[in-house]
């Protein structure tokens, strides 16, 4: 099934258009203005439509005929949808004038018309034959009326909603407002029913409307690290999306943006890091030279981290190799700086750029929020960094004074 | 004195911000960012000398949670712009790394007193940012108090 924009010939056509549309002049007022589609199943014609667009952002499906045989098998209705679509952008109605017959009504009205208003023998008056359909004369026309706002595909929808939770999710929100965001989301673009279900690391949503059209997917968001940037965007994307400014192609693009924003440049994450490193180190008792120290080791340790991220190693290898790098260097610094510092207050700054924060405060929030399965996936997410970082430093450090300095007291015996 | 001011207020400062670059916070954030983490870290040190540690965390996460939340609505933002690089200072990363690192090596009863230390700050930060986040949302809108003034 395809739908086809025709533009030249539409004369061609005049045939089928004069089935719901018996006089000629009638049809030939609209269709030098009109946008010709046309329906083809395979290379046969199945139905044909004619559209013409007022100023005050308003449309009219002037034709619309299915042809012979071809009735009931769902083409007028897949033409409504096709129109719908796509005059969204130009239009926020759309109106169609058709007789007073009780299954193209039906028809309508199942697409999401309502009825506006009749017109008492319009198709007496202003037709020169009497207009028969089975057997009954049509007299009235019946104008019916579609806000193409509400026109948005159920699945399309869900989708994008699922799309925008899925970014905050992983980009470090908490669970309720990935909850709220989808929420909304659905909401503004008339998805009444919806369900959600959010966990730390995957989403269940559940949309419903009508009650005939459910539609459900469940999408697993695997746990990354935090960019709160993309948070704040989002989350701007959905106030903007709430307040009505936007449309759903338009909302769909801007998270496309957003989500492919450029992340930070790699100096500031190394350099921020081993400020932060030596700042907290401070803070939490290291001398003055143990936090210049932890400053050049949070810079180095940060580099694996983004090289280990790059290759997308497992965070088990990041936080061990991480804890056996801050050590070593400690021990090193410890060697052959001659001040005199402890190993310990520098591995405590050293660790600070691997603290799982954003994980640990949004475990307590969701805890807090009695989000209880997320809080306690993400707290023990935090908690196991903190034992394969122990693990690391104590790798490491047993290496170190069982041979190393070992070796090294020997050697300062020897001499 | 001078030393004082370094360690426990510059000290801070620089960390929080660090760490909001780190977590990629957006740039107009990075001063509050850091107001927040120091004055989260100032009442905690106020506190920390007359009750305990894990009264002090309550303390402060409370003022860290109640200055986000006026941020919040301010600024119209996620308060986990704030609450994240706010609160950074106050995480037991030490105790915890203290209690993983004795685990590792087999104290275990010194594992322990370094866990239960964090579990009890943990769960200070748990209660004061439930305590601060269950205030109604419009108390911390500038409405909500000129209103009150009217009405009197």
């Amino acid at each position: 099934m395809r739908i086809e924009h025709i533009i030249e010939n539409k004369t061609e056509y005049m045939d089928l258009l004069l089935l719901t549309d018996p006089q000629r002049d009638m049809i030939d007022r609209y269709l030098d203005t009109g946008d010709m589609f046309a329906l083809y199943e395979g290379k046969e014609l199945c139905t044909l439509a004619v559209v013409t667009v007022s100023g005050n952002r308003e449309c009219e499906i002037r034709n619309l005929v299915t042809t012979y045989g071809n009735g009931g098998k769902g083409y007028t209705r897949a033409m409504i949808y096709f129109l719908s679509e796509r005059y969204r952008e130009k239009c926020d109605s759309m109106y169609v004038g058709t007789w007073n017959y009780d299954e193209s009504l039906r028809v309508y009205k199942k697409c999401g018309f309502v009825e506006v208003h009749r017109q008492a023998n319009y198709f007496v008056k202003n037709y020169k034959e009497p207009i028969y359909l089975d057997g009954k004369q049509m007299t009235d026309r019946v104008y019916l009326k579609k806000s193409l706002d509400a026109e948005v595909d159920i699945k399309r929808v869900v989708n994008f909603a699922l799309d925008a939770g899925r970014i905050l999710l992983k980009n470090g929100a908490e669970i309720f407002r990935v909850d709220e965001t989808i929420q909304r989301i659905c909401k503004r673009f008339h998805v009444e029913k919806v369900d959600t279900f959010v966990l730390s690391h995957a989403i269940f949503i559940n949309a419903e409307r009508d009650g005939e059209e459910v539609y459900s997917k469940i999408k697993h968001v695997p746990l990354s690290s935090a960019n709160l940037l993309i948070v704040a965007e989002v989350n701007d994307l959905s106030r903007k999306i709430t307040a009505g400014m936007m449309n759903l192609e338009e909302a769909i693009d801007e998270l496309n943006r957003i989500e492919h924003l450029p992340a930070k440049k790699k100096y500031q994450l190394i350099i921020s890091a081993g400020v932060g490193a030596s700042a907290f180190g401070h803070l939490l008792g290291a001398s003055a030279m143990e936090s210049i120290c932890a400053f050049f080791i949070g810079c180095v340790l940060y580099i694996w981290v983004l090289f280990a991220g790059r290759h997308r190693l497992s965070k088990i290898i990041i936080n061990i190799f991480g804890g056996i790098l801050i050590t070593s260097m400690a021990v090193m610094m410890y060697v052959f700086v001659p001040v005199s510092m402890q190993i310990d207050g520098m591995i405590i700054a050293g660790i600070m750029p691997l603290v799982p924060g954003v994980a640990f405060v949004n475990a307590i929030r969701d805890i807090a929020d009695s989000d209880f399965l997320s809080g306690t996936v993400r707290m023990i997410d935090a908690l196991l960094v903190f034992v394969y970082i122990a693990t690391g430093v104590g790798l490491a450090l047993g290496v170190y004074s069982n041979w190393i300095g070992g070796i090294g007291v020997c050697l300062t015996g020897l001499l | 004195m001078l030393d004082w001011i370094i360690v426990n207020v510059i000290c801070p400062c620089l960390g929080t911000v660090a760490f909001a670059i780190m977590f990629n916070v957006p740039k107009r954030f990075y001063v509050s960012c850091g107001i927040i983490g120091t004055l989260g870290w100032l009442v905690y040190c106020a506190a920390v000398k007359p009750t305990s540690p894990s009264m002090a965390s309550f303390f402060a996460s409370l003022t860290v949670v109640l200055i986000s939340r006026v941020l919040t609505v301010r600024m119209k933002c996620p308060i986990t712009m704030f609450l994240i690089p706010g609160i950074f200072p106050l995480i037991p990363g030490a105790s915890v790394y203290y209690m993983a690192y004795d685990l590792v090596i087999g104290e275990t009863r010194e594992a322990g007193q370094s866990g239960f230390l964090a579990i009890k700050v943990a769960f200070g930060i748990v209660l004061g940012i439930v305590s601060a986040v269950s205030i109604p949302r419009e108390v911390f809108g500038g409405d909500y108090w000129r209103e009150r003034k009217t009405k009197r």
